[in-house]
């Protein structure tokens, strides 16, 4: 047996969730770019628990303006004529400071815990959501699978980011009402997969079985079919990390902010475009940031997939 | 059932789901935001309450017996119509194209929010098709060739491409396409594109140089319009100006079409009749393009409906990126000002273009495959 063969691994493994997690384990060690993935989400996650700790959390108060959009990083030259050097100032701000004075490396790091909070929020939600109704739909059948249907129709006919401009229009401009009018958004999503993944599973012999031992429809379903159908569901919550911080950084970074002053990535992104050809690290750095989370998450979602779902074990 | 049945059952579903989102949309614009957001665009600070009150009469917001404008305002009892009355009126003007003032300016001046709307629209639709047309010549080679490479290099760099246009933020990308062009790569000492950008008021980026004649609006879309009144430059000038921000908007859908062309095509690639089409001597080139792709590329077309969700949303981010003179970027004007005629307008312009690509990418689908039944 080649260890390095998955599929004969897998079969020598046997099967159950130690066998699974052996068979990860493997994926990783065999597949850099998995590995790569891992590591971005851990320390951007980690980043984000310790960000309190690294930079003091005032800090995002504004600043001198003599200290305004100023460069003095010797490492990159920006080639570009009157980068204003930040007066002479003793510290050196390593990716510059943004148009309030303050240091962007440290709004950055402050800024990463606001974007993961709200995706994990959305994310989360979103699953449960989709869970309830999702195998609602699924189990139920008839009139309730009909009107859930159309009711996920309607939100689905519309752009998300149309849908959640109106929405914050209305709610008002804070991170609470941002992150409501993406997960109303998303949610649809999820009930749609969770649905279709209780369609196939509760055809199965073991469901009958559990009916007639009597056991009642909700236990079915939520105790029984969710926890049998409920993986892809969580590989998608994996990839969508990435595809939430990409939406509500778009959505503050089109102005649809809370505060101007609030460091979150796209908001300091928004900061960034009207100076984009005077000092364009104020846009390139936080969007790289966003870029490289959702590079991360996304990575993640792809390894746990291919350890999830059979079908790409080849 | 007949296709035609289908079509019609499709169409009947069609108008509840729209009569639901107008519900949903005109509850959070006029039931969720005071009753005077919806005069914004009739009032203005000198006229006098009086005035304001005929206004929110004659809007259909405010009753008859609403004694004084500032009973209006502080929502006395009796003194704002009931909103499921406002729906009803709004239902009416809305089908009849009446779709009230808006705040926004329009391209050629006029002030109702249909014609706000439908002057910037073609710019918006330019867009999208332009994003469109380069979501399908890159993203499909890009997954045939990543499927049929399996493994080597062509794959890894078609899956790196459509991994980092899931990951990768549209502003950022439009951004960085700027930086690049204007700031660094370098013709005569400066930029490919002028940063200080000199906008004639007769096209919209003059980059060839010469100011082209007045250009007729047929269609409004600039490409188009360059073309039919025979006006090269305008035509050159409007190409360049589409071509990053087409881009941009495509760099999304171009990963997602390709990670399915691949997905599907290595499926099909492996299937038998493809095996007896090689072992008949056929070419390679034949027995893919001719024999796989037909089949490789139907769930590309099932996407294709999401795809134009897609692109109609990314272009509220690309046109503000680019100061694109569209709907998206009018919208967040609209969305500064509580300007809920446009918002409203927007949104179902919107929604139902979607709903009707969508149903045409079922029709589609079914002609295509002929396994397909309803």
């Amino acid at each position: 047996m080649k260890a390095s063969e998955p599929e004969e691994l897998r079969a020598g493994a046997g099967y159950g969730r130690r066998a699974d997690l052996k068979y990860a384990l493997h994926l990783l060690r065999r597949n850099p770019i998995v590995l790569a993935g891992v590591t971005i989400s851990v320390a951007s996650v980690l980043l984000a628990l310790l960000s309190p700790l690294i930079v003091n959390p005032t800090s995002w108060n504004q600043q001198p303006l003599n200290l305004r959009l100023c460069w003095n990083n010797p490492l990159i030259n920006w080639q570009i004529a009157n980068v204003f050097n930040c007066g002479g100032s003793v510290a050196v701000y390593p990716l510059g400071t943004d148009s309030y004075g303050r240091s962007l490396l440290q709004m950055i790091i402050l800024a990463i815990p606001v974007d993961l909070e709200v995706a994990f929020e959305v994310v989360a939600s979103a699953v449960v959501l989709g869970v309830f109704f999702g195998g609602l739909a699924g189990y139920k059948g008839g009139i309730v699978d009909e009107v859930i249907l159309r009711v996920t129709d309607v939100f689905l006919a519309i752009p998300g980011i149309l849908l959640a401009i109106v929405l914050i229009v209305v709610l008002g401009r804070s991170l609470p009402t941002l992150t409501i009018a993406v997960l109303i958004t998303w949610w649809p999503y999820y009930v749609r997969l969770m649905r279709s993944q209780v369609l196939s599973e509760k055809e199965k012999p073991y469901v009958e079985r559990l009916r007639a031992m009597g056991a009642g429809g909700i236990r079915i379903l939520y105790g029984h079919i969710v926890q049998n159908s409920i993986y892809p569901v969580l590989v998608q919550a994996t990839l969508d990390i990435g595809s939430v911080i990409l939406t509500v950084s778009a959505l503050t970074f089109i102005g649809l902010t809370p505060s101007p002053l609030l460091p979150e990535l796209g908001n300091l992104a928004n900061q960034g475009i009207q100076y984009i050809f005077t000092a364009p690290w104020l846009i390139l750095f936080p969007g790289l940031t966003i870029l490289i989370i959702s590079l991360g998450f996304n990575l993640l979602g792809d390894g746990i997939r291919d350890v999830f779902d059979p079908r790409l074990r080849r | 059932m007949r296709l035609y049945e289908y079509v019609a059952r499709r169409l009947f579903l069609m108008i509840f789901v729209l009569l639901a989102l107008s519900v949903l949309i005109f509850y959070l614009t006029r039931g969720l935001l005071p009753p005077t957001t919806a005069l914004a665009a009739y009032i203005t600070p000198r006229m006098d309450d009086s005035a304001k009150l005929s206004v929110a009469r004659a809007l259909g917001v405010a009753t008859t017996s609403c004694p004084s404008y500032s009973a209006f305002v502080s929502l006395q009892g009796g003194c704002v119509v009931p909103l499921w009355v406002q729906y009803g009126g709004w239902l009416e003007n809305a089908l009849a194209g009446n779709w009230g003032l808006t705040l926004l300016p329009g391209i050629s001046g006029t002030d109702t929010t249909w014609h706000v709307f439908f002057s910037r629209f073609p710019y918006t639709a330019e867009l999208a098709i332009a994003g469109a047309f380069l979501t399908i010549i890159i993203g499909i080679p890009l997954g045939i060739v990543s499927a049929t490479h399996n493994n080597k290099l062509p794959d890894h760099i078609s899956r790196m491409v459509s991994l980092g246009g899931y990951s990768i933020p549209q502003f950022w990308f439009g951004a960085v396409l700027q930086i690049l062009f204007v700031l660094y790569i370098r013709v005569n000492g400066s930029g490919l594109l002028s940063a200080n950008s000199t906008v004639a008021t007769r096209c919209v980026i003059c980059f060839s140089g010469v100011v082209p004649a007045e250009v007729a609006r047929y269609s409004g879309i600039p490409l188009l319009d360059g073309i039919l009144s025979l006006n090269f430059p305008y035509f050159w000038d409007s190409a360049v100006a589409l071509i990053l921000p087409a881009l941009t908007l495509a760099i999304t859908s171009i990963g997602a079409i390709s990670r399915i062309v691949r997905s599907s095509m290595m499926e099909v690639l492996r299937q038998d009749y493809i095996t007896l089409a090689r072992s008949k001597g056929l070419k390679e080139n034949v027995v893919i393009y001719r024999h796989a792709l037909r089949n490789a590329i139907l769930p590309a077309v099932t996407v294709s409906g999401l795809l134009v969700a897609y692109l109609l949303g990314g272009a509220v981010i690309v046109e503000i990126v680019f100061s694109w003179p569209g709907v998206g970027n009018a919208s967040l004007a609209a969305a500064d000002v509580l300007d809920i005629n446009f918002l409203e307008l927007y949104v179902l312009v919107t929604a139902v273009i979607i709903v009707v690509t969508n149903l045409a990418v079922d029709v589609i689908y079914a002609k295509l495959d002929p396994r397909i039944r309803y």
